[in-house]
């Protein structure tokens, strides 16, 4: 509120406040007076105000309530009241930032403020006091090098924003969400290791953070009321003030605000209902309403307003520790949880970062999750793929980019082959198989050029979402092979039958899932349905992206003319599409390969969860295309494999 | 992580094309694996090996016997295969980092898994 313009309209505010609290003015003498432009709303403390008001007499009660730009006072006796009406109206003092304030007093017939219930913390939230010494206050604050990032720090000064750093993984504010796949080198500070083992013995925190987002605040920055990300982290989030205190608001979407004092090194711990489903943020403000009584000690802020005063920011710094979750969020606030609530179904990618993300989430993310499961159903290696491989001389090197479970990694032992894949979870496997592979993307796979004697990768190109990222894939394949070095490429076949044949994937319908070998594999389970409408659609012309056949085209909306929804695909069935979601029924044992139920102890609660993988499947002839566009390469063998398409190519 | 993979490994990091090689080993935990020896296997692997980021690697790892490099008919010297076959296929790095020399970008070895995953703006696409 700005002082100055508040004094020109102080006294018609008199007025008006009289006349909305009802309460009567009196001319004749009362022991309480209304101190207008005294409020802790316009930056005057109790600190600055009670000495002004003792000058007349022994204050009884100074009422300040919060925001408010004025205040009750009562005096002992009515004598007081009358000198302090006398001696202090037109009085002028200087508030906390050193502005000029005119104080206005008249008699009220009482000095009562109506108090709001009696609040409790969030349940779930704890806050513990000088958890960390003075000396590792400093230390840890001195350990962050916010020069690092010069590019960065200029945009956020210019912002006035305040400055942000992350540790462990990547924080996506676009998104809100954190970028599993990419790991930040170098984890948690080293400074922070003690500290943290430190807390887990004491039992302060229940388990170790992998996530890190350091913030600091100077006086006036502060974050908009937010409940962090779900399906992004874990229970329990805890954070550690240093430098400064902060008051915090915790919001319940009933409306309740409970604003939380967090004193400087002090931990705040957020679990369950504190965590999942109040909002917690910090008002962009120069000075926080405290308590008087309690100093810097945590604690909600009471609405006592005799109790009230100001306390003047300082920089905070936060050092706020998460532990990524690595599979869906399953709590009970389903409303306000992203994992449970119904995603906007995901529409055909208009540009190479929306594929990215696509794949992202319907791919990368799928497999990290339904890995174990996967793997166990992927132990058939195909014939021809054998044969290829059994074929290479003695001593070749080989990369199998899409590597998945090391299927074909140990097939010949006279080749020295490197798997490659994008899932964590899926090299966990190879390597517990004792086959060398490492995790990486096949648009970008680190090894030198011209270094391999041949590749293969199988049933990987159509995870990608456009056409230009498919043949891209297949560069880099083609970048890693010898001048007369060949590749073989499997991808999944829009014709599932063919000259009258169907494949093996057709055929199994209804059958038991753990019958033969199949390219991508679910249990025939009910179509799933995808319920909502599209989600806000980017007007814009597609760019010249591979053509969509018989693409069903979703429901638009009135925003959304030219984004088409991708169908989902009915196991076992024929393909409609070239781009769509194949479900994956996961089984499997709780806790390693499936999101643990709610309450359970193993054994399923229901159906088991169903995830979508995208896929882009190939017609006839349309792979062998894609690789004569690539330059340096001639194919040598084209044909079709039990409802797949498969290449064979050598480079020039 | 063998060193006969390591041999192989390049960084993708935008901008620094075949300057990414060799990536700069540090190991913090390393285990022998003993694997059967195959001469001729090995000796195919010899002609395909970049003899100094080998060099560089065994020496990171104060493996002393790695000769400066392939020794005339090393096809048929056994004493030569036997120690090649150790340092390229027995010594695995199991924690570390791998450092990109032109960009300093790095990767984290762990289980003996590298991690060579590159954030969108990293990459060189």
């Amino acid at each position: 509120m700005k002082i100055s313009g508040f004094i020109l309209i102080a006294p018609v505010f008199l007025f008006l406040f009289l006349f909305l609290f009802c309460v009567c003015v009196c001319v004749c003498v009362s022991k309480s007076l209304v101190v207008a432009n005294g409020g802790l709303g316009n930056g005057v403390s109790r600190r600055q105000l009670l000495p002004v008001l003792e000058k007349c007499g022994p204050v009884d009660a100074l009422l300040m309530p919060p925001n408010k730009p004025y205040s009750f006072v009562r005096y002992t006796t009515a004598e007081e009241a009358k000198k302090a009406y006398v001696t202090l109206n037109g009085k002028e003092i200087v508030d906390d930032l050193g502005q000029k304030i005119v104080l206005y007093l008249n008699f009220v017939e009482k000095a009562q403020w109506k108090e709001v219930g009696l609040q409790a913390l969030p349940p779930g939230l704890m806050v513990v006091e000088e958890i960390i010494s003075s000396e590792d206050e400093k230390m840890l604050l001195e350990s962050i090098n916010w020069t690092e990032d010069t590019d960065n720090q200029n945009v956020q000064k210019s912002l006035k924003h305040r400055r942000v750093k992350h540790f462990g993984y990547e924080f996506h504010y676009e998104n809100n969400n954190i970028d599993r796949g990419r790991p930040l080198p170098g984890g948690l500070p080293d400074t922070c290791d003690s500290i943290l083992e430190k807390w887990l013995k004491e039992g302060f925190i229940k388990h170790k953070p992998d996530q890190l987002t350091v913030n600091q605040y100077e006086p006036g920055h502060g974050i908009p009321a937010h409940i962090d990300t779900h399906s992004a982290f874990e229970d329990e989030i805890v954070s550690l003030s240093l430098g400064s205190e902060v008051v915090m608001d915790f919001k319940h979407p009933d409306g309740v605000t409970v604003p939380v004092m967090l004193p400087r090194r002090s931990l705040l711990v957020m679990t369950g209902e504190s965590r999942y489903l109040w909002t917690h943020g910090i008002t962009p403000r120069k000075f926080d309403t405290v308590q008087a009584s309690k100093g810097h000690k945590s604690g909600i802020i009471t609405s006592d307003v005799g109790d009230l005063t100001l306390s003047k920011r300082g920089i905070r710094t936060s050092f706020t520790f998460r532990k990524v979750r690595q599979t869906p969020c399953n709590c009970s606030y389903s409303l306000v949880c992203d994992s449970q609530m119904k995603e906007t179904p995901p529409s055909f990618p208009e540009s190479d970062r929306e594929a990215s993300q696509l794949e992202q989430e319907y791919v990368h993310r799928v497999y990290e999750e339904i890995a174990g499961h996967f793997s166990s159903t992927r132990h058939t290696p195909w014939p021809h793929v054998v044969e290829f491989l059994k074929a290479l001389p003695s001593g070749s090197l080989v990369a199998d980019v899409g590597c998945g479970n090391g299927k074909y990694l140990g097939i010949n032992k006279e080749l020295y082959m490197i798997g490659c894949d994008r899932s964590q979870g899926l090299v966990d496997i190879c390597r517990e198989r004792h086959l060398p592979a490492l995790v990486c993307d096949a648009l970008a796979v680190p090894i030198r050029s011209g270094a391999c004697d041949a590749c293969i990768s199988v049933a990987v190109i159509h995870h990608f979402a456009t056409a230009e990222r498919r043949v891209a894939a297949l560069q880099e394949l083609v970048r890693l092979l010898r001048p007369g070095g060949r590749a073989l490429v499997y991808v999944w076949a829009m014709e599932q039958e063919y000259k009258k044949k169907k494949s093996k994937y057709l055929r199994e319908n209804r059958m038991s899932p753990r019958k033969g070998e199949e390219v991508c594999r679910g249990t025939s389970g009910p179509q799933v349905s995808v319920a909502q409408p599209p989600g806000p659609g980017r007007p814009g012309p597609a760019s010249g992206l591979s053509s969509l056949s018989d693409c069903q085209q979703g429901g638009r909306n009135s925003r959304d003319v030219t984004k088409s929804q991708l169908p989902v695909h009915t196991n076992r069935t024929s393909f409609h599409s070239q781009d769509l979601l194949v479900p994956w029924h996961l089984k499997g044992k709780p806790g390693k390969d499936r999101p643990a139920e709610p309450g359970g102890a193993g054994g399923s609660h229901g159906p088991s969860p169903v995830f979508h993988r995208f896929y882009h499947v190939f017609r006839e002839g349309e792979l062998e295309a894609a690789c004569r566009a690539l330059s340096d390469v001639r194919v040598l063998r084209s044909c079709y494999d039990q409802g797949n398409w498969c290449v064979i190519l050598e480079k020039v | 992580m063998k060193l006969l993979t390591h041999n192989l490994l390049s960084s993708h990091v935008r901008g620094v094309g075949p300057r990414g090689f060799p990536l700069r080993l540090q190991a913090t935990e390393v285990r022998i694996n003993p694997v059967e020896f195959n001469p001729e296997f090995v000796a195919r692997m010899i002609p395909k090996v970049e003899w100094a980021a080998l060099l560089e690697a065994a020496d990171t790892l104060h493996l002393v016997e790695v000769p400066t490099e392939p020794i005339e008919g090393y096809e048929h010297d056994e004493k030569f295969l036997r120690r090649m076959h150790h340092v390229l296929l027995e010594v695995d790095v199991l924690e570390g980092t791998l450092q990109c020399p032109e960009s300093g970008r790095l990767f984290p070895i762990s289980r003996g898994i590298p991690n060579m995953l590159l954030s969108d703006e990293e990459t060189e696409t």
